[in-house]
């Protein structure tokens, strides 16, 4: 305890500019986040849309997929791109990645990270839409075509937006999980947050590689950025709390779904 | 491809051991605090469910590999070193506790309301009520909900072995036998198939707990 709250042990936080330091890189796990989730977001509905097909190999084919990547551990699959995808496409995307992406994000593993990060998010997305989907009541659907709606409109204005709704407790738990998951893309020496922590912890107090005569001590590095995360997605969870309470407003009697393998499950009080 | 694994079966083989072992050791720890916190956010005093509350907050939202690097190398440098094992064990048990505590609550909630009054009322405590009425029916309410933390869990172990700590897990197994080997995609593979083994047998086992014990609401 006495370590722990040592003013000594805290003064790397305000001398030169290590806080900047670490909020800047923590600002890299931001980006990393959204871009995957923009994207899973995306191929997820698609997945989900494909695995409720009514052509047998295409839904199996889409089940498939999706079964098999939410149960592959997302370090694994990160791991493996690093070490798999072929210089041609690292070296690609190092020379050809858009221009306003910072230029840690522009590193040649950079993109076996997002692509681990939206491979794995998207299959459970896609299978939290579709539990989304099928909640809905079979009347719905059958309502739609005797109205003569094509697929495609009934899609969009009858299944998907009520389908949807029903989601969004579940998927915001899943992109807080995303947010969590940012920090596993420094095992691959992507220079985000958890990475940035360490090199200070080893930089500060070392004269040998330029640091000055004030240490980081580690636990209190990882602390401070962990106090970084619980605040931000704290703040996600208030965000999707009053977003819940005002969608049940409007469509009363709607109940959030649950699906399985999905950790953090938005599990009715009383079913 | 089948030669990878029948040459250093002995490296997977011991990679599924250490990991089946980290799950299961860190499921018990997040089963028995995940219970004290469930207790916590549903007790009579306001402090206390506040307090339940921080602590949910406070280990859903941080990233793993951040309480990780908090428990092994951050302990370490402030002089209580702890060993791989126990801060492996410990950072799973305690991250996953958080989302059992929340499965939990939910399944107090879903025990009605008149039969806390009905067990009061014959004279049980507070503490009674809740370890011999609520609780028991909580669990069996949420089995599938458990199972699917504890498949999580499976995956998430797998963090515990990539990051700094000396743990040779699956995942970290197949490293090593992709650096001798230089086959990245037979030695990932049958990791992943490691994977696949365990996660089926969570869900089994959780299916095979469902049908015996689980009531359905």
């Amino acid at each position: 305890m006495e370590y722990l709250f040592s003013p000594d042990n805290w003064e790397w936080l305000w001398t030169e500019n290590n806080a900047r330091f670490l909020l800047e890189a923590f600002l890299i796990n931001l980006e990393i986040a959204v871009i995957a989730i923009v994207i899973a977001l995306a191929i997820g509905l698609v997945l989900a849309l494909l695995s409720l097909s009514t052509v047998a190999p295409v839904r199996l084919l889409a089940k498939g997929w999706v079964d098999l990547f939410r149960n592959i551990p997302l370090i694994f699959l990160i791991l493996y791109l690093a070490l798999s995808l072929p210089e041609s496409i690292k070296q690609g995307w190092e020379e050809n990645s858009p221009g306003f992406l910072p230029d840690v994000l522009r590193g040649q593993l950079v993109l076996a990270g997002i692509m681990g990060l939206v491979l794995y998010n998207s299959a459970v997305l896609a299978e939290i839409m579709r539990a989304g989907i099928l909640s809905l009541d079979r009347g719905q659907r059958e309502a739609a075509t005797a109205l003569g709606l094509s697929y495609r409109d009934q899609m969009r204005h009858v299944i998907l937006p009520q389908g949807l709704r029903r989601m969004v407790p579940a998927t915001v738990s899943q992109l807080i999980t995303l947010n969590k998951d940012t920090t596993l893309v420094s095992i691959i020496a992507i220079q985000e947050v958890v990475r940035s922590g360490r090199v200070l912890s080893q930089t500060a107090g070392n004269p040998f590689v330029g640091g000055g005569d004030v240490q980081a001590p580690i636990l209190q590095v990882m602390l401070f950025i962990g106090l970084l995360f619980v605040i931000t997605n704290y703040g996600l969870s208030r965000l999707s709390k009053r977003l819940e309470v005002r969608e049940s407003r409007r469509t009363a009697g709607v109940r959030p779904v649950t699906v399985s393998g999905v950790e953090d499950q938005a599990i009715p009080g009383t079913r | 491809m089948i030669e990878v694994l029948t040459e250093h079966s002995d490296e997977f083989a011991s990679g599924l051991w250490v990991t089946t072992r980290l799950v299961l050791a860190s499921f018990v720890i997040a089963l028995v605090l995940g219970t004290v916190v469930a207790a916590l956010r549903v007790a009579p005093s306001r402090w206390l469910q506040r307090l339940g509350a921080l602590y949910v907050e406070i280990f859903r939202n941080l990233p793993l590999l951040v309480l990780l690097f908090i428990s092994f190398a951050g302990l370490r440098r402030a002089g209580v070193g702890i060993g791989p094992w126990t801060a492996g064990i410990a950072s799973l048990g305690i991250y996953t506790s958080a989302y059992v505590a929340e499965a939990l609550r939910s399944g107090v909630f879903s025990v009605s309301r008149g039969q806390v009054e009905a067990s009061l009322s014959l004279g049980f405590t507070q503490a009674q009520t809740l370890r011999q009425i609520v609780l028991p029916q909580a669990f069996r309410t949420v089995i599938p909900p458990l199972g699917s933390i504890a498949i999580a869990m499976v995956k998430n172990s797998a963090i515990v072995g990539a990051s700094l700590l000396a743990l040779p897990d699956l995942l970290k197994q197949a490293r090593i036998v992709n650096s001798n080997t230089f086959q990245t995609t037979e030695s990932f593979f049958w990791a992943a198939v490691g994977y696949m083994l365990l996660t089926v047998a969570v869900t089994v086992l959780f299916r095979t707990l469902e049908s015996r014990y689980a009531i359905r609401r």
